[in-house]
Parts: C-alpha cells; structure tokens; sequence
C-alpha cells in the first residue's frame, strides 16, 4: 500500500523527481560514457602497445656500434633493445611527401602492427611494410611499388604489408598541427634494405625495468657524452601526446559528472524535506496507526531510491554506448590505432552505487527528524519557528526599509537551508558558465595572440632538409622574407628535464615575441629568451642558467637565461642567429617567413603554408573543445533553470499561505512577484558572486590539464562576464515568471481554509 | 443610517464535472454603515460563500453586489485586488498573521496597499496590545494574534470587517473578548463589523442577524436593543 501511496506522492511532485531522475541520469551517463571513451582509448592505445612491444624509452646517438650495445647491455637494468636507423625520406610522389623510414634490426621492439599483407619478414631487403593512413591517402596496395630518396640514395620496394605503429599514434608534420596523410607517413624496412653496406643505426628501442628517471640516470652516470639524447616512453611526441588528449577527456569526464551528481543531490534533499514537511500529519497517522519507525523511514528512503537507482543504471548502460562513438571519429581522424573500442571500468559502477547510498543517505538526513518525533507531536503541525530580531532590527534604519525587504530578509532568516540550496545551485551555474565562457575567451584568445600579435606573416615556406644555405638565401630574397630556425631541444634544470622548442630569428618584424600582457619583448642579439611556461615548469628565472641540447645532438650547453617571454602554443628558447652561433651551434634555417603570399613553388621549399591554413587547421583541431564549451554552457543554463526552478517550487509552496493571505489582503499579483523576486535575486546576486571564483578555479584546472605546451591563464573578458551575468540573472527572472502565472491562479479560499 | 451593502438576486454556482452545486440562491438583503451583522447558519449552508463574494476573494454566477455604490460583481481582478485593499478588512478563523512580521509591522504593512498614514503603534494600543508591538505571531497566544490580526484589519480604515469565525480556534474566554473589541469597532468607530459564525449566542448581540440554510436566506431580523456581547450568556 505504502508504494502505492509512493507512486502517487511522485506523480504529485513530478517536476521534482524528474528532475532527479533526470540529473542521476546524466550524471552517470556522463561519467560512464565519456569514461567509456577515455578509459577506452587508454585500454585499447595500451593493448596496442603490449602488442607491439612499445619500448620504454629510445636512446639516440649518431652511431649505435656492437659496444655500444654490449655497455647498455651492461647496465644492469636494460631488459631488451634493439637498434634501428631512423631517416626522413621523401617519397617520389607529385607532392613529395615526408616519410620516416625505419630500417630495423630484428622488429622486435615497437613492431609493425599489419592489417594486410604478410608479417614483416627481418630477411626480406626487398620489401616495404607502410603506414596505412598513408597507403589509404594515396590509394597504394600490397604489391604496388613505392620509391624513397634519402641523403644520396634513392630506393624501390615492393609493399610487402600495411599497418600501424606504436610510435605513430599521433603524427603531424613540423609544419602542421593537423596530421595530413596525403604528405607524411612512415615505413618499416628491413636492415637488409639498407643501401650501404655498413647500416649507420642511430636510435636504439630500450626495454628496461624500473622508472624512467632512474634509467635516465644511470645512462647518464655510464654512458653521458656517448649518446646525444635520451626519450622515455612518456616524452615520446606520440604516446604523450595521445596520453595528454586522453587526460584531457578523463578531466572533463569528471567535472561534469560531479556537478550533476551534486544537484540531483540537492534537488532530492528539498524535495524530500518538502514532502515531509508537507506529510507531517501523514506521517502521523501512520505512527498513530501502528506503522514501525522504521518502515515508515524506508518509506520515505525509496522515493529518491528507485529513481536514482534506474536512472544510474540506465546511465551505466547508456553512457559508454552512445558516447564513445560519437568522440572517437573525430579522434580516429587525428590518431591512429587499430581499434576503437570503448571500454568498461568498475570504477562507473562505484560512483553509481556512491550516488545510490548518497541517495540514501540524503533521504534519511530528511526524515530522520520527524521519525524521531512522538505520534502526537507529528499529527498537529509543527510549531513555528519563532523569529527573533536580530542587529540589523535594532538598526533605525530597519524602520524605513520597504515591506518586501523586511518581509525576504526574515523568510532568509527563518530558511537557512533553503536559502544555502538556491545559493549553492546557483553557484554552480554561475561557475560553470564562467569555466564556458573562460574556455570561449581563452581559445579565442590564443588564436589571436598567436597568430596575429605574435606571428603576424603571411606565408611560412618550410625549407627542405637537404637544402643549401645559398639557396635558401636566394628564395628568402625572392619572397622578400626572412629566414627562422625551428627546433626541438630539451633543457635541464635541477632535477626537471623537459622537452621544448626553439625558435631562432634574425632582425625580422614578422614574429613579435610578447610577454603574457601582449607587449613586445625585445630579445637582443646577445640575449637567450625563455617561455613563462618553461620557466615555471623548470622553476628558473632570468639570471639562471640551464643546460640543453637540441634534440638529435649530444652536445650539451649552458645557457644564462636573459629574458622571459610567454607563447601560448610552444615552450622553449628564443635567441637570435648570432647567439647560436656563439654557443658554438649551427644555424640552419628551416623556413621563411615572408608578408606575401607566396604560392609559387620553388626548388628546396617542402611546404608553403599561408597563415588562413594555419588558422583553419587551428580551428579544425579544436572542433571538438569548441563541442564542449557550447555543451557546457547548455547544461550550466538547465541547471540554472532546474535548479532555481524547483527550489521556488519549494518556496513557494512554503509560503503559499502567506502569498495567500497577502492576496486577500489587497496586494496585487504584480507586487507579489516582485516579492519572491527579490529573494530570488538576493540568491542569484550571492550564488553569482561566489560561482566566480569557483568557476575561475575549474578553469585554471583546464587549462593546467590541458598540456605542457600550452600556456594559457584563467581569465574572462568584460563582455562574457557581463553574458555570463546576464544569463543567471536572466534565467532567474524566467523562473520568476513561471511563478507569477501561479500566483494569479492561486486560490484565496482554499489557502486560507485552516491548517492541513 | 445608510445603505451600504447591498445583495440584489445572487446566485453562486459551483460547477464540479456534471454536478452543479448551488452554494448562493436568490440571495437578498441590505447591510447599513456602522451595522454590527451575525451571519448564522449550520455548516454548508453557505456562510463562508457569501463571506468570500462580499469580501472580493470570489465572483457571483448572476445577481449584484452593490458597496458604497459599486458594482463588486462587475469588477475585473484588479479591480477586486483594489476593492480588498481599500474596504474589506477580513479577520480569519486561523489569524493568517505574517510570520515573518512583528506585530507592528503586520500593522504596518498596511501602508504599502493603503494611502492611508498608520501609527502602528497606536492600533495596536487600541486593541490593548502596544506592549507586545515587537514581537513576532509565534511569541503571541492566539487571543493577541487575533487581536493583532484586527489591528491590522482596521488600520487601513476598511467599509467593513469580515470576520470570518473569529473566535473559531479561542478558548470561549478569549472569545468574548475578541467579540467584545469587535463590537467596540462598530459601536464607537462606526465600523460595519459582519460575523460570520455558527454560534447561535452570539446573535442577541447583534444589531442585524442573518440566517441562511441551503444557501437561501432564512430569515433577517433586526434587534433593536442588542446586548453587549459581555453580558450575554456564555
């Protein structure tokens, strides 16, 4: 009988519970699905990786002999290795695409992983085993031939298998964020393939066991100054870049689903207390009837119970089957792995039985009071809370404040708990819009910052490897442009080593290094510049000296630090062409950068990008942010509204009486409104301003997690901040007018009848 | 004395699905300024409907209301918010104070419908309660949160008092002086005070009693010498 009683009690009050059963709901699903996707990419990018036997880390030296095996060999904690040559080759196709060629001694570490063909054979010195996005791009099949150059050599295989890699689950071009397969790919060969006799190996594959930092180290000890550089698995430009996106979804994965969980939560708790407090006579009777304590207690328990329980376990199921397809597309465009699979974790489970006993937990918070109350306290109406005046009564000024500000500042007084609720929900909204529109500003931001106040060229000509200082002179003159040298390079300081980018320029006004607040930092010829990101990250400041390498070279420098700088998009060094020549380091341009729009081809130049390329390549890598932030301002909106909404539906019942008999009183619809207005904007104006900085904190957290080489700080321009107030005030008003139309038709007699 | 209410031929229908329940039927009768009225009937026969289309809270099926020469029936809900405000002071059964309020300030609150000036403090002395002014309804016993809830009937210096079983939840003692005071208002303010109640007693006291069973009127009487409502025999 009692869960008949329950059905009708929900039915009663459906806005609230479907509310409830709609934010448990979401919540789970939510935290299911896109923990589907994450925890999928990383158990399928793992399984590839056991698979294909990804080394640990990858030592490079310009040439790795039989002692030098036999000395890594000696260090105690090398399980596995194996050599390999790595070569940039270009492939001989109309657009003379960039293709890594890996000649490797025994494919045992990091192996090819084939779709077709046949397995790659380590005798076979005539066949190429080739990436598939690339075979896919050009429309190449098992058996076609495929020619490579490289240094003076110039090579044909026949495609023996295609498939991936493990190192290339992530590949972009230096000059494009955006992976385009029609101009790069890589290949595996054999060492036979090799056209020399002597195979010149210049990476070394390393299993070992033990951390990174601790091998790290112990090359170093053994072996510094015999290899040029060291990158374990977690540095890797693929892994860690797959790693990082991975994170990335895990982060928002999180945030979004504790913010639902919290206002199904907080939604359950008035609603709950509502009901109880409305069904104290009823609660009564059945004390009175002979009903236990207990039964009566979980009575009350189920309501939130079934519905939070079906909602989390329709998210549970839902969740990772309908989200993860819909990411992984647009991630199977810009990464690579065999499969795309999403994934289960008990962890979902754990936080659906968590918002269970939260549930639960909630529910009994509730009613534990009333139950504890004798049958014959509980069937009259409870006592009213008697009001006391306070120090602002006191105040003359009490005197002279209107009507509808005494009359909220009391209802406030005398519903802490209601007042708490609608500031917390608000709250919420407020951050979340914030954490949006932050996001929306930030990205916007750094497109602006970095590719019109600090690069401001219009064309970027990127110089083939092999081309001749004279005639890459000749092409800059042609252009009218200026020659740039960009570079990877890792820098060491302490005990923090991380990996960067260096960018050396001549006199040129094409690139403007700023600093974070958009003034040019003027970075002389004798002066070595950092990024404000690398320079927290590595915990140094000017007047520090670091030490770094460019990546490929073993010859470590130590540099003074004269300048800082902020970039938006790369970490590392700025300096000019003569104080890289002081270091004692080659300067070799590898591109121009020139204010005209160059689409001519010329003879040594791989690639022109105008700068509308690089800005819509920009725009297609961050689709998917741009995704979350119109998201996340949707659901922040119906929170708002949920929200807001019930919790007037709360008030309001409240004080009905009241409304009631001020009705009949005389006071007009109009009046009344603006009387619960008022406490509605009291609430919104409090939630509004406390929101900020936790918006501001989500947001930081954002851009932290968003990776190394970003730097972006929190902050949120005049305009979205005054949107942003806007909408919470706006939806406030909203839910405001809902009420209105039941003031009007709220019946005087009825509401003054006595007591229930 | 004048007329000031009037009842001409109201009907009052309640319509709930098919069934059609006649609460007003062919209702007549006049109420004078100053008039202290006792509407009397059993439970059902209508009281409270003829309380609620007097004080503007419901509108009648057919027929007329006239006060101070208006037409209540034919006013739109802004105008019968208007009417409330500036001529009906009810008094509930269950005081319907503002909780949230001190004494003084439920008083008060009239200024904000009224363009009236208030001395809160004065009402309430005049119901004998300038002692309590601060105090908030649920530190009062139900006698001053009647007498509180009068106060703010009368502060906004209405046509009539509409009391609608003023005494229904005091011990009798209490009553009598709740009554009492009421009968004050209309003896010394000239106040038309109107009672509605099933408490036969209390129509010796009245200067105009009205009987209604069925929603018919039964019977009007007019006492020439109503007694004082302390003398009468509780």
């Amino acid at each position: 009988m009692l869960f008949k009683k329950m059905l009708r009690d929900i039915a009663k009050h459906k806005a609230q519970f479907i509310s409830i059963f709609l934010m448990a709901f979401l919540g789970v699903f939510v935290f299911a699905g896109v923990g589907g996707e994450s925890v999928g990419l990383e158990v399928n990018s793992n399984n590839f990786y056991e698979d294909t036997n990804l080394a640990d880390g990858w030592i490079y030296s310009a040439n790795i002999s039989d002692l030098f095996l036999d000395q890594i060999d000696c260090l105690g904690a090398t399980t596995q290795m194996e050599r390999q040559v790595v070569v940039d080759s270009v492939g001989d196709f109309d657009n003379d695409p960039d293709i890594t060629l890996h000649f490797v001694e025994n494919n045992t570490i990091s192996k090819f992983h084939l779709i077709e063909g046949k397995e790659l054979d380590i005798n076979d010195g005539g066949g190429v085993w080739l990436d598939k996005s690339f075979a896919d791009a050009k429309g190449l099949k098992v058996g076609d031939n495929i020619t490579f150059e490289f240094e003076n050599y110039t090579i044909e295989k026949e495609i023996k298998g295609i498939g991936y890699s493990p190192e290339y689950v992530y590949h972009a071009s230096s000059s494009s964020i955006i992976p385009d397969f029609n101009k790069i790919g890589f290949a595996y060969l054999s060492h036979k393939a090799f056209p020399a006799d002597a195979v010149p190996y210049n990476v070394l594959n390393i299993k070992f066991d033990g951390n990174p930092e601790s091998y790290d180290e112990l090359l170093d000890y053994h072996m510094g100054g015999y290899y040029s550089s060291f990158v374990e698995r977690s540095e890797h430009t693929s892994v860690g870049q797959f790693a990082d996106e991975i994170d990335q979804h895990k982060m928002m994965g999180d945030i979004f689903p504790v913010v639902f969980i919290l206002i199904a939560m907080l939604i359950l708790l008035t609603t709950m207390r509502r009901i109880i407090t409305h069904q104290r006579t009823q609660i009564g009777i059945l004390k009175a009837c002979g009903f236990k304590n207990y039964s009566i207690i979980l009575h009350y328990l189920s309501y939130g119970f079934w519905l939070v329980l079906t909602g989390s376990i329709l998210g549970l199921i839902l969740g990772p089957m309908v989200l993860p397809p819909l990411f992984y597309p647009s991630m199977s465009a810009n990464y690579k792995l065999p499969s795309w699979d999403s994934a289960w974790s008990m962890n979902f489970v754990y936080v659906a039985a968590l918002m269970v006993i939260m549930s639960l937990a909630v529910s009994f918070y509730s009613v534990k009071g009333i139950s504890d109350e004798k049958p014959a306290d509980t069937i009259r109406p409870k006592v009213p809370k008697v009001s006391s005046s306070g120090f602002i009564e006191k105040l003359g000024l009490w005197k002279h404040l209107s009507f509808n500000i005494r009359w909220n500042y009391r209802d406030t007084k005398r519903n802490k708990f209601r007042a708490l609720m609608t500031i917390v929900g608000v709250m919420g909204c407020s951050a979340l819009l914030v954490c949006a529109f932050g996001m929306y500003d930030g990205m916007n931001d750094l497109k602006e910052w970095e590719y019109t106040q600090i690069n401001h060229y219009d064309s970027k000509l990127v110089i083939e490897e092999d081309a001749a200082q004279s005639q890459i002179d000749d092409i800059a003159s042609k252009v009218n442009g200026d020659e740039i040298m960009e570079g990877s390079i890792e820098i060491e300081s302490g005990s923090a080593k991380k990996s960067g980018s260096l960018l050396v320029l001549n006199e040129t006004d094409l690139i403007t290094p700023t600093d974070y607040d958009r003034n040019s930092v003027e970075i002389k010829d004798d002066e070595v510049s950092i990024s404000e990101k690398m320079a927290k990250m590595l915990d140094v400041g000017v007047g520090d000296t670091v030490r770094w390498h460019i990546m490929g070279s073993d010859k470590w420098i130590d540099t003074k630090i004269d300048k800082i700088h902020a970039d938006p998009v790369s970490q590392g060094f700025i300096m000019s062409a003569d104080k890289l020549k002081d270091l004692d380091l080659n300067y070799t341009p590898t591109a121009i950068i020139t204010s005209d729009h160059v689409t001519e081809d010329y003879n040594g130049v791989k690639a022109a990008n105008s700068m509308n390329n690089m800005t819509s390549s920009w725009d297609e890598l961050t689709e998917s942010m741009w995704l979350l932030i119109y998201i996340l301002i949707f659901f922040a909106s119906l929170l708002a509204v949920v929200v807001l909404y019930n919790l007037g539906l709360l008030s309001f019942t409240e004080i009905e009486r009241e409304i009631a008999t001020l009705k009949v009183l005389g006071f007009k619809t109009g009046a009344l409104r603006k009387l619960l207005l008022t406490q509605n904007l009291w609430f919104t104006a409090i939630g509004f301003v406390l929101g900020l900085p936790v918006g501001y904190y989500i947001l930081a957290i954002m851009w932290e997690s968003s990776g190394d080489s970003f730097y972006i700080l929190p902050s949120i321009s005049p305009i979205n901040f005054l949107i942003t107030m806007v909408i919470t005030f706006a939806l406030s008003i909203l839910v405001n007018l809902m009420f209105s139309r039941k003031i009007k038709k709220l019946d005087m007699v009825e509401s003054l009848k006595g007591v229930e | 004395m004048s007329t000031i209410i009037e009842f001409k031929n109201v009907d009052k229908e309640y319509k709930s699905g098919e069934h059609i329940l006649k609460a007003m039927d062919n209702v007549n009768f006049t109420i004078d300024k100053g008039e202290f009225v006792v509407i009397l009937g059993p439970s059902g026969a209508g009281k409270s409907t003829l309380l609620n289309l007097l004080g503007g809270l419901d509108s009648v099926t057919s027929g007329q209301i006239i006060v101070n020469g208006n037409h209540v029936e034919s006013f739109n809900d802004n105008q019968l918010t208007e009417y409330r405000a500036k001529n009906v002071g009810f008094i509930f059964q269950f005081y319907n104070l503002i909780p949230n309020l001190t004494a003084i300030e439920n008083v008060e609150l009239m200024k904000d419908i009224v363009d009236v000036d208030i001395d809160g403090l004065s009402v309430l002395d005049s119901v004998g309660l300038g002692n309590h002014a601060d105090q908030f309804p649920a530190q009062l016993s139900g006698g001053e949160q009647q007498r509180v809830s009068i106060a703010r009937a009368v502060a906004k210096q209405p046509t009539m008092l509409l009391c609608d079983e003023p005494t229904g939840a005091l011990d009798s003692k209490t009553g009598v002086l709740i009554l009492n005071l009421l009968q004050d208002m209309s003896n010394n303010r000239n106040t038309t005070v109107i009672i509605v109640t099933h408490n036969a007693i209390l129509a010796e006291a009245a200067d105009k009693v009205i009987r209604i069973k069925n929603g018919q009127i039964e019977s009007i009487a007019v006492n020439e010498n109503p007694m004082k409502v302390t003398d009468l025999d509780w």
